[in-house]
């Protein structure tokens, strides 16, 4: 069996859905980067803060409606938080103190995880059984569709839909992209720093949130480690594509998604044991030809602060 | 003049590092490995400290250096006739052989620095957050390979059996060694030219710096130590898995410097030995431990503390404890002041 | 009649250098003050201290009276200051007329933006031409002006303009002075920071010549011709 031939229909579907979540999570990264230049790594234990929630909902026997609303809530709530006790302080500091700051704050989230999912549950996962019927399968046309992998991919499109026209027609959303470029000029204009950080962080906390309802659906055991290897990949996509601009980021984060996607459908697992490798001799290649990212236009400043 | 300095800014981190030795050798068995593991993170911490504090440039790529030195003093040092039973799909040049303590730690510094020389001279050109991720494409690439590659270790299973050579006075001189030596370095002309580059890339640049060849050379010296320590690390738990050096250790030995104060050898050491403290005192706590009452933690409240100091530090003092500065009195008088005045 | 700007003993620090020591100025309403000198002299570092951009070490800054310390660029802005700075800050990958409309952020009340807009896109006619352009393949003079026009729809009480004519061609520089003296007709008080010393002496109420962070000179329009007091001035340490 070659591994061409193995690539079909269904594993390209599977693969899509993965792209649309990585795409998701890469905006979320690229919104906050935006405007504050810090990535944040932190944003896998939102996405996790997420799961438990929708985990622990599912446990006390709320409605899959419920239990989704609550997630929805306790993300934003903490990137909210995040945003106050950490960024905020942190916010004229070299780039490298405030990623190892954002590392510091997921080590916590994690271990507070860990500390709590141990003591209540006494092992060292949960699982989460609201959503889980997200996971079953439709036909369509010969190819088993999960039902994630359609809503995934529809929340995506509405999700870069609102948020272009966002960014594109209001007035905050024209200030946003102007403190992206500019954040020094554009607060000398009068536009409000605080007010578009917030936002972003606001907005990222949203789509946080829904990554997290994904997730969920497709891997319904949560523990603290949740969504901490998708993170790391995401954010190897996000600069491989250029994190300078936001479409950019995301189409790199669809793309680490896709691939990987593809490549866990088409391989044998005894085949693909040295797959990670070959994938991050890739991206060393990558970044060495083209430093801004694969589809940013030339070479960037910005992405020399760090 | 040059050698006072050298020896205030010196003095007072190998002292320190010193008492934790000679304190350390007077507790149990079991409280000796704390410190021991202190020492080995202050090794592994300053060895990061020489190309990250020096650059300014962050690399997750550091402990990659450190697993493959321990992999090599590990693989080494395993008895021969122990090596087939336990690694059986050795290459035969690994298996048949067997070195003693000091050729396994010189040759992991070997190791260290001639993969990381190889590596540095690609990655070098780059910068900012392109040169963190191709850093941390590194450290996967040589996880993958240590993980799966029988022929040259024990794969996903775990290198046992590995000669416990590191106690506390290897712990302790191998630290200092690491310490004179990242010390040394930063008060040549290559050193001083990297911090140039560090503080002005632009302007360093225009007075003729290399910031290319002078990252590459403190790469590799950082690559030679990290390997270093990773043997130290290697001798002192006696076994060693993939997973032990990758991810976790990166961010942990990251924060320490950061704590500590990233753009100084004090920092490096203080940030090591501060957090690997307070880890320790909290490891005992959740078992119970006596300060005037009987403290006792639940299990986990130990990592939710470490983080929980980490974020603290970094939100309220985010140039570290020790400000990034090299030991002085100065500092010391300063900070009183301000303890005063506070 | 009190200043609508007082600038009393400021100073300012980088570290252990002072970039500007005991600067007193005052605006009144209605008036253009110029600020001369040479480079590195502290001209910048004052506009930046009056918007909040760098904390001053003594002295105070006060806008009608009221003090405007430690508050933020953005307020300073939504309290009636607009800076146009050194080498303009446009937003290249935006539009001319995004670029435009950005400069709404500083209004303090929205009602009549769209003519403000109107009247000053009449004053730089190219703001309307080229409003759909990435503002980023304008020209240098082209971009300043659409950098003056982006402040004026702010409707600012006062307007800080930063080397408005640095590396403009002789015939835009005269474009440029011509919207300020527009800009004087409409009301609208200026603090002018140039290198183009005798055309800003003649052109301001009262202009003040500043080296190594000091105030050396304040000059008249009729002071104009005096070049040899200028030049001592700028050369003195
Ligand atoms: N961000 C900064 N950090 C440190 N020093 C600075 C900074 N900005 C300006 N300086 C110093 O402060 C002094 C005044 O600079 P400033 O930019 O105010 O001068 P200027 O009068 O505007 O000069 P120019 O005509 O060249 O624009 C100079 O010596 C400059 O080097
Ligand atoms: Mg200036």
């Amino acid at each position: 069996m070659t591994v061409i031939g193995a690539v079909d229909a269904q594993n390209l579907v599977d693969a899509l859905g993965l792209g649309a979540i990585y795409g998701l999570m890469a905006v979320g990264i690229g919104l906050v980067f935006g405007v504050l230049r810090l990535v944040n790594f932190a944003y896998g234990q939102l996405i996790m803060a997420g799961a438990f929630t929708l985990a622990y909902a599912s446990r006390a026997g709320w409605s899959t409606w419920q239990a989704i609303l609550a997630c929805f809530g306790v993300v934003i709530a903490l990137s909210l938080v995040m945003e106050v006790t950490v960024f905020r302080p942190l916010r004229t500091r070299s780039p490298a103190v405030m990623l190892v700051a954002t590392f510091a704050v997921s080590f916590l989230l994690q271990s507070i995880a860990l500390l709590v999912v141990l003591k209540v549950q006494g092992q060292v996962g949960i699982p989460a059984s609201t959503v889980a019927q997200l996971a079953q399968a439709v036909t369509i046309g010969g190819v088993d569709v999960r039902k994630v992998t359609i809503v995934a991919l529809v929340v995506a499109i509405v999700a870069l839909s609102g948020l272009a026209l966002l960014l594109g027609k209001t007035t905050v959303g024209l200030q946003m992209r102007a403190a992206a470029t500019d954040f020094t000029t554009a607060r000398l204009l009068g536009v409000s720093a605080n007010r578009v950080i917030t936002l972003a962080v606001l907005l990222a906390g949203v789509i946080a949130a829904a990554v997290a309802v994904l997730l969920t659906a497709s891997q319904s055991y949560v523990t603290s480690d949740f969504a901490l290897h998708d993170m790391i990949i995401v954010l190897v996509g996000v600069v491989v594509g250029g994190i300078d601009r936001l479409w950019t980021a995301t189409l790199g984060g669809f793309a680490i998604g896709f691939t990987r996607g593809v490549i866990n459908g088409a391989l044998p697992t005894d085949k693909s044991v040295y797959l990670p490798s070959a994938l991050f001799a890739l991206v060393i290649l990558v970044l060495i030809l083209r430093p801004a990212g694969l589809f940013a236009g030339g070479r960037s400043s910005v992405v020399d602060r760090v | 003049m040059r050698w006072t300095r050298s020896l205030s800014e010196l003095a007072p981190p190998a002292l320190l590092v010193v008492v934790v030795g000679v304190v350390g050798s007077g507790t149990s068995p079991a409280r000796q490995i704390d410190f021991q593991t202190a020492l080995v993170s202050v090794a592994i911490v300053v060895a990061l400290y020489v190309f990250v504090g020096n650059s300014g440039v962050l690399s997750f790529g550091q402990i990659s250096f450190a697993a493959v030195g321990g992999y090599a003093a590990g693989v080494m040092t395993v008895p021969v006739e122990l090596k087939v039973g336990t690694l059986p799909a050795l290459a035969p040049l690994l298996r048949d052989h067997t070195i003693g303590n000091l050729p396994s730690l010189l040759l992991a510094a070997a190791f260290g620095a001639v993969y990381a020389a190889l590596v540095a001279l690609p990655l070098m050109r780059l910068s900012g957050l392109a040169a963190g991720i191709a850093t941390f494409a590194v450290l996967e690439i040589t996880h993958n390979i240590l993980h799966e590659w029988t022929k040259i270790g024990p794969g996903a299973g775990v290198l046992s059996l590995v000669p416990e050579t590191t106690g506390m006075l290897q712990a302790t001189l191998g630290a200092l060694v690491v310490m004179a030596i990242a010390y040394g370095y930063q008060r040549t002309r290559f050193g001083r030219q990297l911090r140039a580059t560090r503080e002005d890339p632009a302007a360093a640049q225009a007075v003729g710096i290399s910031v290319h060849r002078q990252r590459l050379i403190a790469f590799t010296l950082s690559g030679g130590l990290s390997g270093f320590a990773g043997a130290l690390y290697v001798h002192q738990i006696g076994s060693l898995t993939a997973d032990q050096l990758y991810l976790e250790l990166t961010f942990l030995s990251l924060a320490m410097l950061v704590v500590g104060g990233a753009t100084s050898l004090w920092g490096a050491v203080v940030g090591a030995l501060a957090v690997s403290g307070l880890d320790s005192f909290l490891g005992q706590a959740e078992s119970g431990v006596n300060i005037g009452f009987t403290l006792n933690l639940p299990t986990g409240t130990r990592l939710v503390a470490v983080g929980a100091v980490m974020a603290l530090v970094l939100v309220l003092r985010p140039t570290g404890i020790t400000g990034g500065r090299e030991f002085s009195l100065t500092w010391l008088r300063q900070l009183r002041r301000k303890e005063r005045t506070a | 009649m009190t200043a609508l700007l007082e600038l009393d003993e400021l100073e300012v620090r980088y570290g252990a250098v002072a970039a500007v020591r005991d600067v007193s100025i005052g605006v009144k309403e209605g008036e253009i003050v110029g600020l001369i000198g040479p480079n590195g002299a502290g001209k910048s570092t004052t506009l930046h201290a009056i918007m909040g951009l760098v904390p001053t070490k003594g002295g105070s800054i006060r806008l009608r009276g009221s003090t405007l310390a430690g508050k933020p660029p953005e307020s300073v802005a939504r309290l009636g200051i607009a800076l146009v700075p050194e080498g303009r800050r446009i937003f290249p990958q935006l539009t001319v007329d995004e670029n435009l409309r950005l400069g709404l952020a500083g209004r303090r009340s929205r009602s009549g933006a769209e003519e403000d807009i109107d009247a000053v896109q009449e004053l730089f006619p190219i703001v309307r031409e080229f409003r759909r352009r990435q503002a980023g393949v304008l020209s240098g003079g082209q971009q300043q002006q659409l950098a003056i026009a982006r402040a004026l729809v702010a409707k600012p009480d006062l307007l800080l303009l930063d080397e408005p004519s640095l590396g403009l061609a002789p015939k835009i520089v005269d474009v440029v002075f011509e919207a300020l003296a527009e800009i004087r007709r409409r009301g609208v008080t200026v603090l002018l920071v140039e290198q183009r010393a005798q055309r800003t002496v003649a052109f301001a109420d009262r202009t003040y010549l500043m080296s190594n962070g000091e105030i050396r000179l304040t000059l008249t329009p009729d002071d104009a011709g005096d070049t040899d007091r200028m030049v001592a001035a700028y050369f003195a340490s």
